[in-house]
């Protein structure tokens, strides 16, 4: 199985990453000519941030789920990894989350050893690093004095400084040396803050300047890498507060000097195959002004799920469309996402076909199911027939930590993923999540005919006993996720017209 | 056939719920009062009590056959409605035989005779019933009623 190694970089990458969990578990698969693992590999040097925390949390319960139901069972069909799972090495930690060193409680001059400078090069560091930020204690501090452990607050020229370490890092190593030829690589990463900006070009030269480093194995095949990237420019509004360093006036601006840094650097010396760009002007509800210091936790919002989509479009892209010579793209290509309806709350009939046939679906089968465990799932189990049929799902079973832990964790994810997606401005609200299960997907109405029967709990449980009937399952576990993908399937496309 | 029906209602001689005279006349005793020559009734009667059973039991378990009716109270009402209508059938037609006077005269048949005959039919269903819900090679043709008996779920 071929590899498809995702970079996500800062607080825009982890939840990108997040929205990707979700579409896979939800069964959403690229149309591709070979099968691909996922291996994510984040990177924030704020290791306090919620949203990492959330996703690293919730890539584990997806690979626990993964790994005891096999790749058949429709739900979560995409194998996730971490690095360390491949190359059985005990020098990675196991976790998603690549290990920034020396950064936690340094400031960004004594990582760089300022004070050992020479008086000329010290100049030059003053120069280059001139300005002011925040610390943690919301002091205002020069630049060089800048605490790493919240991220590099919305300042790429430091970024790119203590991000360059990923080149001689453990993890590198591995990635390089475990790199095949079939294998991709895609990396998430928004432009108008200080990690991401920074981060993208920085791992992308050093991939592509793999020749050079002496410390790796695998080269030709880095080098050569079919890379994708996916680009947030600003999507999102922030409050106003004067004493942050971030802005949101600032945010155009850092676009405009990134994307000039990427017209040599990136885009203009062919560095990447495949390049999505993705952004939204509307002017929405504004998130809290947070530089890190107090959790950096932002609601989830529908640019980041678009942007998974252009991770599942890479894939779908075949290799000849994505040849690489000597480190460039032969023809590389540059995508935006749009919609069909400019929609402040937007639905599925919102989308354009292919999106709409890609997730509408599947997300409506994980909430479908979701929303069966939520409210019906403990009156049922040991009671109807589904349940009861070998292996059974009973009490039993849901004390186990594969149903109390991991699914109802992931599934409990997913819904506020749901919610905050649908909260924010712009909204993605396809579900209705608090109603009966006949109006669970918001733009569409359940098919009534003389001899159809009404969208309830009982028509679900009907499903399910027939779906179950005479079929053999390898465990409670599989039974549990392979019995629901299919008849959430059948509801849905017999119910409520959703296309397959 | 007619022993058959004859002795299950009867309750092998152990604990008759009726006369002996509603037993004859049930046999067949005929008007003239000559011979088992009449209408056998606990033939009829006993495959009408066999008949409804299973046209209900199927009601349940493959025509409904739904999640809203198996649970195990839904397994009494479905017994409750064999039960009365088996107890209807079994007293109605000696009561209406017995008000007629559409019976061999030397026979001694009255009221209670007819309860005591429309219980024992009642019993029997309800009986016949257990027998068939609780044997899961028959309900496993079931979808949703497959594991529906008087005890679960």
């Amino acid at each position: 199985m071929a590899r498809l190694f995702v970079f996500a970089i800062g607080g825009t990458g982890s939840r990108v990453l997040k929205s990707l969990t979700m579409l896979l578990a939800s069964g959403v698969k690229p149309n591709s000519e070979k099968e691909f693992e996922i291996v994510p590999i984040i990177i924030d040097p704020h290791k306090s941030n919620e949203d990492l925390k959330r996703t690293e949390r919730l890539l584990g319960n997806y690979q626990t789920i993964s790994n005891e139901v096999g790749l058949d069972s429709g739900f979560f069909n995409t194998k996730i990894t971490t690095l360390n799972n491949l190359v059985d090495s005990k020098r990675l930690s196991g976790s998603f989350t690549f290990n920034l060193q020396e950064v936690g409680g340094k400031k960004f001059k004594e990582y760089i050893d300022f004070n050992q400078l020479d008086d000329a090069n010290k100049a030059l560091t003053d120069i280059l690093f001139s300005g002011k930020s925040i610390n943690k204690r919301h002091e205002e501090v020069n630049l060089l004095d800048v605490e790493m452990d919240i991220g590099f607050v919305g300042n790429p020229n430091i970024g790119s400084v203590v991000l360059n370490q990923f080149k001689d890092s453990q993890e590198f190593k591995e990635f390089a040396s475990n790199f095949n030829d079939g294998d991709r690589v895609f990396i998430v990463s928004s432009i108008f803050g200080g990690t991401g900006a920074a981060g993208f070009p920085t791992i992308l030269k050093n991939i592509r300047d793999a020749m050079n480093n002496r410390n790796i194995d695998g080269k030709g095949f880095l080098q050569d890498a079919k890379i994708g990237a996916v680009t947030a420019l600003p999507y999102f509004n922030i409050e106003k507060d004067n004493d942050s360093p971030i802005q949101k006036s600032d945010f155009i601006a850092k676009t405009k000097a990134a994307l000039h840094y990427y017209k040599d650097n990136v885009t203009g010396n062919n560095s990447i195959n495949s390049l999505y760009y993705i952004a939204d002007d509307y002017s929405g509800k504004p998130y809290k002004n947070d530089p890190g210091d107090n959790g950096q936790k932002n609601d989830a919002h529908f640019v980041e799920m678009a942007s998974a989509l252009a991770i599942i479009d890479f894939l779908e892209t075949p290799d000849r469309a994505l040849e690489t010579t000597g480190g460039k793209a032969v023809s590389p290509f540059y995508k935006e996402f749009g919609i069909r309806n400019d929609s402040d709350s937007i639905k599925f009939s919102d989308l354009e076909d292919y999106t709409e046939r890609k997730i509408a679906l599947r997300l409506s089968q994980l909430a479908l199911f979701r929303k069966y465990l939520d409210e019906h799932y403990q009156s049922a189990i040991e009671k109807e027939a589904w349940s009861t049929d070998k292996p059974e799902i009973n009490k039993k079973f849901s004390d186990d930590t594969f149903y109390r832990t991991n699914i109802s964790e992931f599934l409990s994810s997913f819904g506020e993923w749901l919610i905050e997606m649908s909260n924010n401005k712009r909204a993605f609200a396809p579900f209705n999540l608090d109603t009966t299960l006949d109006a669970l997907v918001a733009d569409r109405t359940v098919k009534k005919g003389l001899f159809s029967g009404r969208v309830d709990f009982a028509m679900f449980d009907d499903k399910l006993g027939k779906k179950s009937k005479g079929k053999t399952y390898s465990s409670a576990q599989q039974k549990l996720i392979k019995l629901f993908f299919e008849t959430t399937e059948e509801i849905l496309t017999s119910k409520f017209g959703l296309k397959n | 056939m007619k022993e058959f029906f004859a002795s299950l209602y009867e309750w092998f001689g152990l604990m008759p719920l009726y006369s002996t005279d509603m037993g004859d006349h049930l046999r067949g005793w005929d008007i003239t009062c000559t011979d088992y020559i009449g209408t056998p009734w606990y033939v009829y009667i006993g495959w009408i009590m066999l008949i409804i059973t299973v046209l209900i039991y199927a009601l349940q378990y493959h025509i409904i056959d739904s999640p809203r009716w198996n649970k195990k109270h839904h397994w009494w009402i479905f017994s409750l409605l064999i039960v009365v209508l088996n107890f209807l059938v079994a007293f109605t037609i000696p009561f209406n035989t017995v008000n007629a006077g559409d019976f061999c005269n030397q026979l001694n048949l009255n009221f209670s005779d007819c309860i005591g005959f429309g219980l024992s039919n009642a019993i029997w269903s309800f009986i016949f019933f257990i027998i068939i819900s609780t044997n899961p090679l028959i309900r496993r043709f079931s979808t949703n009623c497959r594991n529906t008996t008087f005890w679960k779920p």
